[in-house]
């Protein structure tokens, strides 16, 4: 890794976003950064100011619970979808469904929402459940350490300020942390690197040679928007992937209309896009004669836009679909195909002082390279120690592979839960949905905590064996396992990352504390 | 050449990468060129070009049929290297002046046919075709050329070119002999029983028949060089000795098949094979360009401009 990126640095945006920015910045900037330890602990600490964190404290608040606080590193709030910025960006499950059922949102402009509009959601929640007051922005937690005499978690900072909770909820996030790829030369490369997850907006890429490094997720939404402003455009890949079409429009006005007065009619329309989603487990998850189905609408919708047989073959994956992460865009393909831009599949040799040498021996020079190339994601340890009960670990423990009780509790680590945690990560239905079965599984963790005035509730080791066996035994038959690199798997294959079942599933198994499973005192 | 480790190799081939900006392709030397050479030498390098080209597009389908992740990515840089072979031989060719009007060079009507094969067929054909035949071209046309090429050259930035290539290749045809004994190594009667069944789907008999005119084609623009036929046969035996070193060697059909077809290009007495083969280069010289499709797209990448911003 050369440069490690996971501090965001606040974005300067360009005039015509600069109001809206400032908006954004006075909410986020009113809590001061406190500096002392806090006294007394309060009831629950949350690491992290993204959906998950924001949303932790959203049900806290319902439930009648106000003595929490949010650690956030950054200086405002919305995590992804303040980081992920670039040109394009934009989620890819229909908005109606990434979104929160308890803060519906009638007004989504566009099926799909770009991230801007996401972002301004997140803020509409922080202002509307009134949470800025919790938040202590700045403030990079280092450290999560566990006393079991007093039954207290402190998080402590890397500028050394500790704060104390009797809970704690880590919501840093799956895909928070980037870095740009350890390619040979990196270092002497004299043109601008920008990464997709930390855009530069000051950066002018017109009659600019640009590379864009990567074709995943943000890279085939970042492509077409360079190509319509860029000199000429590059596209290094190293493996195609799926993509399908994009059933992307506007929300006529009478609809959103319609959402406002008749709130039923926003439901009615989550459950359909919900319900839609899970039939695409059957295609995504498992091999099925629906994957195959489904690759065929790939190929289909590769062969339409796409008439040169070479260029097809090179954009053709060679991998099971659902195995990685399925693209969806319409104008990806297109863009590829436009005069100022070109695909690339010679592997790279190295990075130089001017550009990017592929191993057919030559140097493509470029003014810019944009680094499409992912997250660093700890699938095998934590962004940041962990220290439970006896000194352990979290991060020694996790080397093989993370491992934890239905995602969210680890043995060994009391009253503390996770969001995202190993194996919570869906291939084919929104994140938020399984999202809130987390929520309100650590909610009840919470109450139990607050409302018995317990100091350990630990999950018995046993019980998470028995569910990780279980769990390894299902994912060995998914399309995650069947044979493709991803981020999805550790280095030695073993996945740590994916729910093997549908979101139904998940929620039921999220729907049951069993108080049977914990170890109290 | 042992069995190597493929890992090994894997990691050898992306730790040793060379480009084409890392040679003066207008340094001092390009006037060593005879104007006797000169005609000769600029088909042959033609030719050569297009061969190294066409290896690229055969290690291209090899790379999809690659049996593991690490053969497919060694199979994906050999794709890229031979590539950069077919450039680098460009980039002599416009530094001796052969170039016309910077164009790429006319394929011989042999190779445009292969070139058709490849580009129909290639990713179809089972990987152990291809993993045999391709050694073999390596060895005859691509490695033997290319030290005939260098006993005539006497220009330095070619030998410094070659002396790139070559280290390339010696890991081409370690790989090659690799796999060929894997696959020797797994051979079963099931395996035999498939090979025949391949020898009459005519996609193959179609490559093969573009398969050796070629070989006899580059014989003859060799002795047009006036380069001694006995090196490329010698090359070729040498496909025999390495291939058949092991018992999984050996036991490869595919390799019995192209040492056997081997023996009869390099046996010149064997009428049998020479006459109708050597028709059909005369043939194949008489189809009409116009008659063959336009080239696929794969065949525009081709450059000798070692920087590029477009
Ligand atoms: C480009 C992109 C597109 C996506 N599209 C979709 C989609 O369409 N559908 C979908 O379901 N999912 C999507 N995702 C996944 C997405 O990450 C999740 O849906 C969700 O936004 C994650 O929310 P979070 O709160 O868990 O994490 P984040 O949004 O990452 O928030 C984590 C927060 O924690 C902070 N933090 C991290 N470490 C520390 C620390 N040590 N101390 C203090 N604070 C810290 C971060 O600064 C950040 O603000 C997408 C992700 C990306 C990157
Ligand atoms: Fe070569
Ligand atoms: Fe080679």
């Amino acid at each position: 890794m050369s440069t490690t990126q996971d501090s965001p640095k606040p974005t300067k945006p360009k005039a015509a976003r600069k109001k809206k920015v400032a908006a954004r910045k006075a909410t986020a900037r009113k809590a001061p950064a406190r500096s002392k330890p806090v006294e007394k602990p309060v009831s629950v600490l949350i690491v992290g100011a993204g959906f998950a964190g924001l949303g932790m404290a959203i049900r806290l608040k319902q439930a009648g619970i106000e003595d929490f606080i949010i650690l956030e590193r950054g200086n405002a709030v919305g995590g992804t979808w303040r980081d992920n910025q670039y040109p394009g960006a934009a989620c890819d499950i229909p908005s109606n469904l990434y979104s929160y059922s308890f803060a519906p949102n009638p007004n989504w402009s566009r099926s799909f929402s770009g991230s801007e509009e996401i972002l301004d959601y997140v803020h509409h929640l922080v202002a509307e459940f009134e949470l800025e007051k919790h938040i202590r922005f700045e403030q990079n937690v280092a450290e999560l350490r566990f006393d079991e005499k007093q039954g207290i978690w402190t998080a402590t900072t890397d500028s050394n300020n500790t704060f104390t909770g009797r809970a704690a909820v880590m919501a840093q996030g799956p895909l928070a942390n980037c870095s740009f790829p350890s390619i040979t030369g990196i270092e002497d490369y004299k043109g601008k690197k920008i990464h997709s997850a930390r855009w530069d907006h000051d950066y002018d890429f017109a009659g600019k040679n640009v590379a864009v490094i990567g074709t995943g997720a943000s890279g085939i939404q970042i492509i077409p928007e360079l190509v319509k402003v860029a000199k000429h455009v590059k596209v290094f890949q190293r493996t195609p992937g799926w993509v399908m079409p994009r059933p992307d429009f506007a929300t006529p006005e009478w609809n959103k209309l319609l959402f406002r007065k008749l709130p039923a009619s926003q439901q009615a329309m989550r459950d359909l896009l919900y319900w839609s989603h899970e039939s695409m487990a059957l295609a995504v998850i498992w091999n099925s004669p629906l994957t195959r189905i489904a690759e065929r609408i790939g190929k289909w919708h590769l062969r339409r836009q796409v008439k040169d047989r070479w260029l097809r073959r090179q954009l053709t994956p060679d991998f099971t679909i659902g195995c990685k992460r399925v693209l969806i865009s319409n104008d990806y393909y297109p863009a590829l195909q436009k005069e100022n831009a070109k695909l690339i599949t010679w592997p790279i040799a190295r990075i130089s002082e001017k550009g990017i040498r592929t191993v057919e021996g030559i140097e493509h020079q470029v003014d810019c390279i944009v680094f499409a190339t992912g997250f660093d994601v700890s699938n095998a340890g934590t962004p940041f120690p962990v220290i439970g009960r006896d000194g352990r670990v979290m991060g020694d423990e996790w080397k093989g592979g993370a491992q934890a009780y239905k995602s969210i509790n680890v043995s060994g680590y009391p009253n503390l839960f996770l969001t995202f945690g190993p194996n919570s990560g869906p291939g084919h239905n929104s994140a938020l949905v399984y999202m809130e079965s987390q929520l309100e599984y650590a909610l009840k963790g919470v109450r139990k905590i607050v409302g018995e005035d317990l100091k350990v509730l630990d999950v018995r080791k046993d019980v998470q064996q028995r569910y990780n066996k279980a769990i390894q035994k299902r994912l060995a038959r998914t399309n995650w396992n069947s044979g493709c690199k991803s981020w999805y798997l550790t280095e030695d294959g073993y996945n740590a990352t994916m729910y093997p079942g549908f979101a139904t599933q998940y929620a039921a198994q999220m729907a049951d504390f069993k108080e049977d499973d914990y170890e109290t005192a | 050449m042992a069995s190597i480790d493929l890992d090994k190799m894997l990691e050898k081939i992306k730790s040793t990468q060379w480009a084409l900006s890392d040679i003066d392709w207008d340094a001092p030397g390009a006037e060593l060129i005879t104007e006797e050479q000169w005609p000769k030498l600029k088909e042959f390098m033609a030719d050569l070009m297009w061969i190294e080209h066409v290896g690229a597009r055969a290690f291209a389908a090899l790379a999809k049929k690659a049996p593991t992740d690490t053969l497919r990515e060694i199979y994906t840089y050999f794709h890229a290297e031979e590539q950069r072979h077919a450039n680098a031989e460009m980039a002599l060719m416009r530094r001796w002046g052969m170039l016309e009007g910077d164009e790429l060079p006319e394929p011989n009507i042999n190779l445009r046919i292969v070139i058709e094969w490849l580009d129909r067929y290639a990713d179809e054909m089972p990987v152990y075709v291809l993993g045999t035949v391709v050694p073999m071209l390596e060895i005859a046309l691509d490695g033997a050329l290319c030290t005939f090429l260098l006993d005539t050259v006497k220009d330095p930035v070619c030998h410094q070119a070659f002396e790139k290539i070559n280290d390339d290749e010696s890991r081409h045809l370690g790989v090659g002999f690799t796999v060929m004994e894997m696959q020797g190594r797994s051979a079963s009667y099931i395996k035999m029983a498939q090979m025949m069944a391949r020898v009459m789907d005519p996609r193959l008999i179609l490559g093969i028949a573009s398969y050796m005119p070629l070989l006899n084609k580059m014989r003859d623009n060799v002795i047009a060089m006036g380069l001694p036929e006995e090196k490329l046969y010698k090359a070729m035996q040498k496909f025999e000795r390495i291939g058949g070193r092991t018992e999984e060697g050996r036991r490869n059909p595919w390799f019995q098949l192209i040492k056997q077809h081997g023996r009869w290009v390099t046996n010149r007495s064997n009428r049998v094979y020479h006459v109708p083969v050597d028709a059909l280069v005369k043939v194949t010289g008489m189809v009409p360009r116009k008659a063959l499709p336009a080239v696929p797209s794969w065949v525009k990448e081709l450059t000798y401009e070692p920087t590029t911003t477009r």
